[in-house]
């Protein structure tokens, strides 16, 4: 019996190298670009792995910019698009799941083949897709007209922009979501009812309370991804007024000579997600804390 | 601009950079290098490229096997390639590279190992210079250089063309439809027109920030296109900024596609992309609705084909550029690529007689003329870059 916790020890080692190797050194990495200096020749990065001798001269003027400066838009607006991309792709994806565990009987397999399928296709594959259906004489354009609905989607629309970062990660949402909801003890659902809960009342105070785990990981899954995103932009939108915090990243460091401001947005960007994931997953223990007891 | 205001405000400039110049090779000890070390020619300051080993010898056999290309995308016409691998009994193998940078960088760590680069400029010239990573031609394999235009035999970036064979030419210019807007647009409001709130939604401009902000500088009546003057800087990013509210244009690369498609009316665009516009063009319309406007201040450039110094098939690699600038085969790769080749043998009747270019565009052809009085971009000083990035910045975060 000795030996046991060494052997734990020796099962955590695959997941332990895994983390050094393709995110903790990687990360490093990434912030000795964002605080090391730029080649006078040939204007690419030069990491500096010395962290004692750091520089953080274009690091806070960078700061300085999210906080006061041009880029601090974009952030304001990439917070606001990811808001809106995830309350849409609840209100889709939540019903979506919710019958699939539901309701959908003996066709379930056939309803979730129906969701994944078109996602087999890459994601630029669908994106360059839709960018051919909203182009001005483009069958969605077309069929919106039927209605009324005279709109230039490819105008750099923030609409646009927002309705692709939904249709591209929904289906992410969908799967960890209908994955909880199939797994949730519906007897208790029928318990609430035998006590006299209406039907809207079980929902509210049983299935929601018991599937906010899923909510919540669902959440964070499609998040994480949209935080980053900037090809969903470069296709749908190409102007400035939707720019998001991925294509500055993408721009700083493919097409600028400092990398090292992209690599520090990097930083910072994961700073944020790492605090809202931090809170999410303290409220989700506590919840779980609350139920066992 | 009134011509003769134009012809002043050059005087000055051009006596400025003079001016400049001299103090700069006063501290400098006479080169062309900036204060980072890259050899950077200008065309007030040309230069002579350091050589640090001899061509290969005259009258060597071609080699057999594989030729590796490094080129843009949809930079070589395929037919010419074949044509080459057919003449020579050889096998053209390409890379892509998308950005000046990037390919340095990967022809640097080793990634790309080419015979032939295609397409580089002048302000990737002086990198792969000070990287030792290009061989000096021997020209008895070349002899149709004798095709380029005479201007560029010599050019400023690297004179005697030790190192380089130009490939295309092409000028900064704005591409539109000729069924929405006349062509007297120009005349009367010359770059103004990128700021006319009637096109909101329907105008691009080039994501480049070198190409963009000099054209904003041009339009506040500057005519230096790698200004150092952070007032005139700042002046430039705000007229973008002032774009950008009026017509919340889009920032890409994709006129030679969206113009066509009828998707925008104008955007401020390479020459060049205008004709491989007319490629794009729904079947069954006139090309004739692509116009282009040259504005009279403006950047020229030219792109360049070089070989590396690593080049496991050199006399091949000379025998491509002798072959691209072969007037017929120009000719041919051009049908494909729609870029200008650099070759004084292809006048504006030569490409107007081939049939492939509607008379709307004959003013995106870069006559000789033109490209002896276009101004050129070389690279900035980190210093002054970081100041076009700042300024680039707050026009691309909206």
């Amino acid at each position: 019996m000795k030996r046991t916790p060494r052997l734990w020890t020796l099962f955590a080692l695959p997941g332990t190298t895994w983390l050094v190797a393709l995110f903790a050194i990687p990360f490093y990495a990434v912030a000795c670009v964002a605080f090391g200096t730029i080649d006078p020749i040939f204007r690419d990065a030069v990491p500096q792995w010395n962290p004692l001798s750091w520089d953080f001269t274009q690091a806070s003027q960078t700061l300085a910019s999210l906080t006061s400066g041009p880029l601090r838009g974009v952030a304001i607006r990439t917070v606001v698009y990811v808001f809106c991309a995830m309350v849409i792709s609840f209100t889709i994806g939540f019903p979506i799941a919710y019958f699939l565990a539901r309701h959908s009987g003996k066709r379930k397999l056939l309803f979730l083949a129906l969701i994944i399928v078109p996602f087999w296709v890459n994601y630029l594959m669908r994106m360059l897709a839709w960018v051919n259906l909203l182009s001005s004489d483009g069958l969605f354009t077309r069929f919106m007209r039927l209605f009324g609905v005279n709109y230039n989607w490819l105008d750099g629309s923030p609409i646009t922009v927002v309705l692709g970062l939904v249709y591209g990660y929904v289906p992410f949402l969908i799967l960890p979501l209908y994955a909880t909801l199939e797994r949730l003890d519906w007897r208790l659902i029928d318990a609430a009812r035998d006590l006299g809960a209406n039907s809207r009342q079980a929902f509210r105070l049983v299935t929601m309370p018991m599937s906010k785990a899923g909510l919540v990981a669902a959440g964070i899954l499609i998040a994480l991804p949209m935080f980053g995103d900037y090809y969903t932009n470069d296709l749908l939108s190409r102007s400035p007024s939707t720019e998001m915090l991925g294509n500055q990243i993408d721009f700083f460091l493919n097409g600028s000579s400092q990398p090292q401001n992209g690599a520090l947005l990097v930083i910072v960007l994961s700073i944020f997600l790492l605090a809202l994931m931090s809170f999410y997953l303290r409220s989700t223990r506590q919840q779980a804390r609350q139920t066992t007891r | 601009m009134q011509r003769r205001d134009f012809l002043r405000k050059l005087a000055i400039t051009t006596g400025g950079i003079t001016v400049g110049g001299a103090v700069l090779s006063a501290c400098g000890g006479g080169s062309s290098t900036t204060a980072d070390g890259l050899s950077i020619g200008t065309p007030q300051n040309p230069i002579k490229l350091p050589v640090s080993t001899d061509p290969i010898a005259d009258g060597l056999a071609n080699e057999s096997g594989t030729l590796e290309i490094l080129n843009w995308a949809d930079y070589m016409n395929p037919e010419s390639i074949a044509a080459f691998e057919t003449q020579f009994g050889v096998k053209i193998s390409t890379s892509i590279y998308d950005t000046e940078e990037g390919a340095v960088a990967k022809l640097r760590n080793g990634t790309f190992k080419p015979d032939v680069i295609l397409g580089m400029t002048d302000t990737g010239l002086a990198k792969l210079i000070a990287a030792d990573i290009l061989q000096p031609l021997n020209k008895s394999y070349i002899p149709n250089f004798g095709n380029v235009i005479s201007g560029l035999r010599n050019p400023y970036y690297d004179l005697e063309s030790q190192y380089t064979v130009p490939y295309f030419i092409y000028g900064n210019g704005i591409g539109y439809r000729t069924d929405v807007i006349d062509k007297s647009a120009f005349a009367q409001n010359g770059y103004e027109v990128l700021w006319d709130a009637k096109y909101n939604g329907r105008l691009a401009v080039l994501d480049s920030y070198r190409d963009t902000l000099a054209m904003a500088i041009f339009r506040n009546g500057g005519n230096d296109a790698n200004s150092s003057d952070p007032d005139e800087i700042k002046k430039a990013g705000e007229a973008l900024i002032e774009m950008r509210e009026a017509v919340n244009p889009k920032v890409d690369i994709l006129g030679y596609q969206e113009i066509p498609a009828g998707n925008r009316d104008i955007q401020f665009l390479w020459s060049g992309d205008m004709f491989t516009a007319v490629q794009y063009m729904p079947e069954g319309l006139d090309p004739g609705v692509l116009g282009f406007w040259y504005p009279e201040t403006t950047v020229t450039k030219n792109d360049f084909m070089c070989v590396t110094k690593a080049a496991k098939s050199p006399v091949l690699a000379h025998q491509l550029i002798n072959f691209l600038s072969d007037t017929d085969s120009a000719l041919k790769n051009r049908e494909y690529v729609g870029y200008q080749p650099a070759l004084e043998t292809i006048t504006v009747d030569t490409l107007l007689a081939s049939g492939t270019i509607p008379e709307s565009l004959v003013d995106a052809l870069v006559t000789p003329e033109k490209y002896a009085s276009g101004l050129a971009q070389v690279t900035l000083e980190p210093a002054v870059d970081a100041l076009w990035l700042e300024q680039w910045t707050a026009f691309t975060a909206g």
